[in-house]
């Protein structure tokens, strides 16, 4: 052992030991329980209907693009159910705690949480929501429509894709431990220097924060190599740069941001793990460490971080709001400029995080003026969304309710955070309850468009539309949430609430706290809602069953083939004439051509190494979290094994030949409703082009010399 | 319309919910509404600045919003309001004053708030305290050391110091150094002054000038660990002949701060009971000794009991608050 490490320590189970597991704990053994039976529950239904074939062979081995990102997005919501109960829960312990005669319960002076429990529920709180639930969510969607804009029958990778998914859920399997086996880190979602360090921070809690970020900035580093790669080299034929969608652009975008950010993340967290395994001074306060650079290496990655999640938004906000006004997105080269802009800026802004370290008026300037400009084309995106809508025909539907309620979340984001940015403001706010509100506009703005976005492709993906109504009262409650519980917190930052308390000392906040505990019910409320829109629209998808074109206005390449999309993606790669290619189409009376010459596709084979190495990863995780080094270096030792051994053996894939590939388009032709809706095919206009012969990417090719209108 | 009589009661009733108003207000000499109360140079600096920001912004942010809305109600299909073009997606005009509008906003704020603010309120050397220093009103230096978890004001042209409370005169400037001993936080008093961040083996500075006599809440802006909540202090801003009776009154009393006094003062303690302490006599460059000691590695290690399982140890600071 290189550092003093407190508490027992045995070669076969590092620090791990019966008495890790909080069994005495009132709130974690019930929910333990409850987890248990659940597990049981699910593993003895899949059994009792025959299922883990079927689960095995179609699910966990796959590498299907839009599996992967259903997966993907199961995970993320699942997060955000969990990070949502660490919100009702810190909240429930505010409003319980504040004032110096609130009663105590279950061991707390104050509320019923003592402050160790209630750091360790934010820094879960944060984690979770951003890299665990936000993160894959955005992944998750990205997944799916990222190839069905572009034309492609699959990512580049799509092995990579799968290791990505199993190593974030990874992460999440590891960050899920935490509740049951120790503890977690307690320091906030950032880390601060130097209360991580050992001398500091002496369980287990801050290992789990160290290796769940390592875990899931690996996965979303293979993940953006993979959508950086499809985007660029596998467009359809004609699909040329200023024809991408918006949202393909604004991913593309956030993938560079994260392919050159994620590392640092590595960097900074890999130098915190030297300290506390190593007994290195990175970050110490003693012996020549400093304590400042982890802070600074932290927001280098975590400013960038903040518009990786912040664009696809951005991106999904401008594919659904033209589909809902019928018209193109206004501005476009102006959007996919400012997108950049705030891409590129997004490295020049990190030490907004930290004025308050006191580092002069010159250096606070430049990045002060540097955090304002991102508010240019941010204001430049407002302004074409708002002129979209301009001389449009708007259907207010589900998904154009959620992105309406984001634009409105970004204005008051916005307006907020053009405050912090100033540091003469910034001081007076910076680690009060006013930070919280603000970002929190930002990432609500985030789901917002996720949900957004889960509605308008829905139909794509499963082939029926989600319930409307169900759809809209589950936004009505959320937005009710969503005031009552931050206008009171905005106010609260104002009154000099900092964040963070464990139990808040001023009894004027109560009131503010109160009404923020019903902002939380109509949380909970707007959780039921969407169960409730799930179930209905399950239950009556027969009805709703969706045409290629779900929406009928819709504007850019997915909404050319099958709802719900075939594994193939397009039968025939289509040939792309205009940037809005499906309402270029259906101006033009082509929605309904067919492909009249079909060819054999070359498709990847499943296969279960990915989710093999996924879980050696959450083992690797779990054996540096609690020191356990035979079974650190064996899982490590079998992963490399296991890349190797995949990588040597290659993946031939399997074709699909002409005639099968004719009949399942013609199938999934019949299995759409003939509903006054346009109906469209995968079918191209003349000269098709199948991706796999070559010629993917290639220029414009209007063979039929139809007017191509817009550039 | 007005079929219903005017019924001057009716309206009484709603006197009742008069009380409430004492919500907004609270009971307190000063208003709740800390940041908009400012009773330091800085807080006031700070909180013009961002009514200048605000005003400007929400001129913009509103006339969007109104324009948003407008448009959505307009263009709403089957109403027939506004007229439909589904071609139409661009206008260089509208383009000139989605870019101009936003860039000429930034370029206002930057140079009138951002980059005047900064050299303002600069923690280390606010302009808005230090351009007006006056002869007569001697500066009075105070070294503050934040342990975990609790606050250390020394003041070293009196030799004393004080825990867990800050006294300071009015309309003189206080001129801060700042230091931790074992991790970071916040040191921050809303209606005085902004937030400078407190790092161990590190010194950083504040400056603070208040002509209003009070007593203010100080804080932990930062989470620092499990007493980061307790982590108060209040801070009384006092006048001149009041603060020289209160500095006699603590140097009367018998507490002395060593080295070594001091990092037994220093060991992790929750301060739940409130606890001030005086101390008559400091050694000399107590601060400065403290972040030497600390660049040459001395640490406060925390023990388990006030991390994973401290629901003992709050059980035995809680005794003794009742006790």
């Amino acid at each position: 052992m290189l550092v003093n490490l407190p508490g027992p320590w045995n070669p076969w189970l590092g620090r791990l030991a019966l008495s890790e597991i909080p069994y005495t704990n009132p709130i974690l053994a019930p929910l333990f329980v409850v987890v248990v039976v659940l597990v049981l529950l699910m593993v003895a239904g899949i059994t009792y209907y025959g299922k883990w074939g079927y689960l095995w062979k179609e699910w966990l081995t796959t590498v299907d693009h839009k599996k992967l990102g259903i997966m993907y997005i199961i995970l993320g919501l699942v997060m955000l159910f969990r990070g949502f109960i660490d919100g009702l829960m810190m909240r429930t312990q505010q409003a319980m705690a504040v004032g110096p005669h609130a009663s105590g319960m279950m061991g707390a002076v104050h509320g019923y949480l003592t402050p160790f429990h209630f750091g360790q529920i934010y820094s879960a709180h944060g984690m979770i929501m951003i890299l665990l639930a936000a993160t894959p969510l955005l992944v998750g969607i990205m997944n799916i429509v990222i190839p069905l804009q572009i034309g492609a029958r699959d990512m580049a990778y799509p092995y990579l894709n799968a290791l990505g998914l199993w190593i974030t859920a990874a992460a999440v399997v590891l960050v899920m431990a935490s509740l049951f086996v120790g503890d977690f880190a307690h320091n906030g979602w950032f880390g601060y220097a130097p209360i991580f360090e050992l001398a500091y921070s002496p369980g287990v809690g801050v290992d789990y924060w160290i290796w769940t970020f390592q875990l899931v900035a690996l996965g979303t580093t293979l993940g953006s190599i993979n959508f950086i790669a499809t985007i660029v080299k596998m467009r359809a034929p004609g699909m040329k740069w200023l024809r991408l969608p918006m949202f393909t652009w604004a991913s593309l975008s956030a993938n560079i941001i994260a392919l050159t950010s994620f590392p640092c993340l590595q960097v900074a967290i890999g130098l915190v793990a030297a300290d506390r395994y190593l007994g290195t001074h990175f970050f110490t306060a003693g012996f020549g460490g400093n304590l400042m650079l982890y802070t600074n290496l932290f927001w280098l990655w975590g400013h960038p971080e903040v518009y990786f999640v912040i664009l696809p938004a951005f991106g999904m906000i401008s594919e659904i709001i033209p589909t809902f006004s019928e018209k193109p997105l206004f501005g476009y080269v102006t959007m996919v400029l400012a997108t950049f802009a705030i891409a590129g800026v997004s490295w020049l802004v990190w030490l907004h995080h930290f004025f308050t370290m006191g580092m002069g008026p010159y250096v606070s300037t430049e990045f002060s003026v540097a955090t304002m400009l991102v508010g240019i084309p941010t204001g430049v995106k407002v302004f074409n969304w708002a002129f979209t809508m301009y001389r449009g025909r708007l259907t207010y539907t589900a998904a154009m309710y959620w992105a309406l309620g984001a634009l409105f979340l970004l204005l008051v984001g916005g307006l907020t955070g053009m405050m912090l940015s100033i540091p003469a403001i910034n001081y007076m706010v910076h680690n009060s309850v006013f930070v919280v509100a603000h970002f929190h506009m930002m990432l609500l703005c985030i789901v917002y468009a996720i949900f957004g976005s889960v509605i308008y492709w829905f139909p794509k993906v499963f082939g029926y539309t989600l319930n409307e109504a169900w759809g809209k009262t589950m936004f009505w409650l959320f937005s009710a949430g969503t005031a009552l519980v931050f206008i009171p917190m905005f106010m609260e930052g104002f009154m000099g609430m900092t964040r963070r308390l464990d139990w808040p000392f001023d009894p004027h906040w109560a009131p503010y706290l109160d009404i923020q505990m019903l902002g939380i019910l109509a949380y909970v409320l707007s959780i039921l809602a969407f169960v409730v829109m799930l179930y209905v629209s399950i239950r009556d998808r027969a009805q709703h069953r969706a045409a290629a074109d779900a929406w009928g206005t819709s504007r850019s390449l997915e909404w050319l083939t099958a709802s719900p999309v075939p594994f193939y993606n397009f039968a025939v790669v289509p040939q792309v004439n205009a940037r809005d290619e499906a309402a270029w189409r259906r101006e033009h009376g082509l929605s309904a051509q067919r492909a009249s010459h079909y060819d054999a596709i070359h498709m990847p084979n499943n296969t279960g190494n990915a989710i093999i190495i996924g879980g050696l990863t959450f083992v690797l995780g779990f054996a540096l979290t609690w020191r356990i080094w035979w079974l650190s270096l064996i899982s490590l030792l079998a992963i490399i094994a296991m890349m190797i051994s995949h990588s040597a053996k290659g993946d031939p894939g399997h074709v699909i030949p002409a005639e099968e590939m004719e009949r399942m388009d013609r199938e999934a032709e019949r299995a759409m409703p003939r509903a006054d809706l346009p109906r469209h095919s995968g079918g191209v206009l003349g000269g098709a082009i199948a991706y796999d012969s070559g010629a993917a990417g290639a220029g414009s090719r209007n063979l039929r010399g139809a007017p191509d209108h817009r550039p | 319309m007005f079929t219903r009589k005017w019924q001057p009661l009716r309206w009484v009733r709603y006197v009742a919910l008069a009380p409430l108003l004492l919500l907004l207000n609270g009971c307190a000499t000063h208003s709740i509404w800390w940041i908009f109360d400012p009773h330091g140079v800085g807080a006031k600096a700070s909180f013009d600045y961002m009514m200048i920001d605000v005003a400007v912004m929400l001129g913009i942010v509103g006339l969007t919003a109104i324009m948003i809305v407008w448009f959505m109600w307009r263009y709403h299909k089957g109403k027939n309001r506004g007229t439909y073009d589904g071609k139409w997606a661009h206008s260089t005009t509208i383009e000139v004053f989605v870019w101009g509008i936003p860039i000429v906003a930034v370029g206002f704020l930057s140079w009138v708030v951002a980059i005047n603010g900064s050299f303002a309120v600069n923690p280390y050397n606010p302009t808005v305290i230090t351009r007006h220093l006056k002869p007569h009103g001697d500066p009075i230096e105070v070294d503050v050391i934040a342990t975990d978890w609790q606050w250390l004001f020394i003041y070293p042209q009196y030799h004393m110091a004080v825990a867990n409370e800050l006294v300071v005169p009015a309309h003189t400037p206080i001129f801060f150094k700042l230091t931790s001993t074992a991790v970071t936080t916040d040191f921050f008093v809303p209606q005085l002054l902004g937030m400078i961040d407190v790092m161990p083996g590190m010194r950083t500075k504040d400056a603070l000038e208040s002509d209003s006599i009070g007593r203010y809440q100080g804080v932990a802006a930062n989470y620092c660990g499990a007493g980061t909540s307790w982590m108060l202090f209040k801070t009384r801003v006092v006048s001149k002949s009041e603060f020289a009776s209160w500095v006699h009154h603590a140097q009367q009393s018998t507490g002395n701060l060593t080295v070594a006094g001091f990092n037994r003062f220093a060991e992790p303690y929750i301060n739940i009971n409130n606890k001030v302490e005086y101390f008559s006599q400091v050694q000399k460059g107590l601060f400065n000794q403290v972040i030497l000691e600390v660049m040459q590695g001395r640490k406060w290690p925390l023990p388990m009991f006030m991390t994973e399982n401290m629901v003992g140890y709050l059980k035995k600071q809680a005794a003794e608050h009742r006790a």
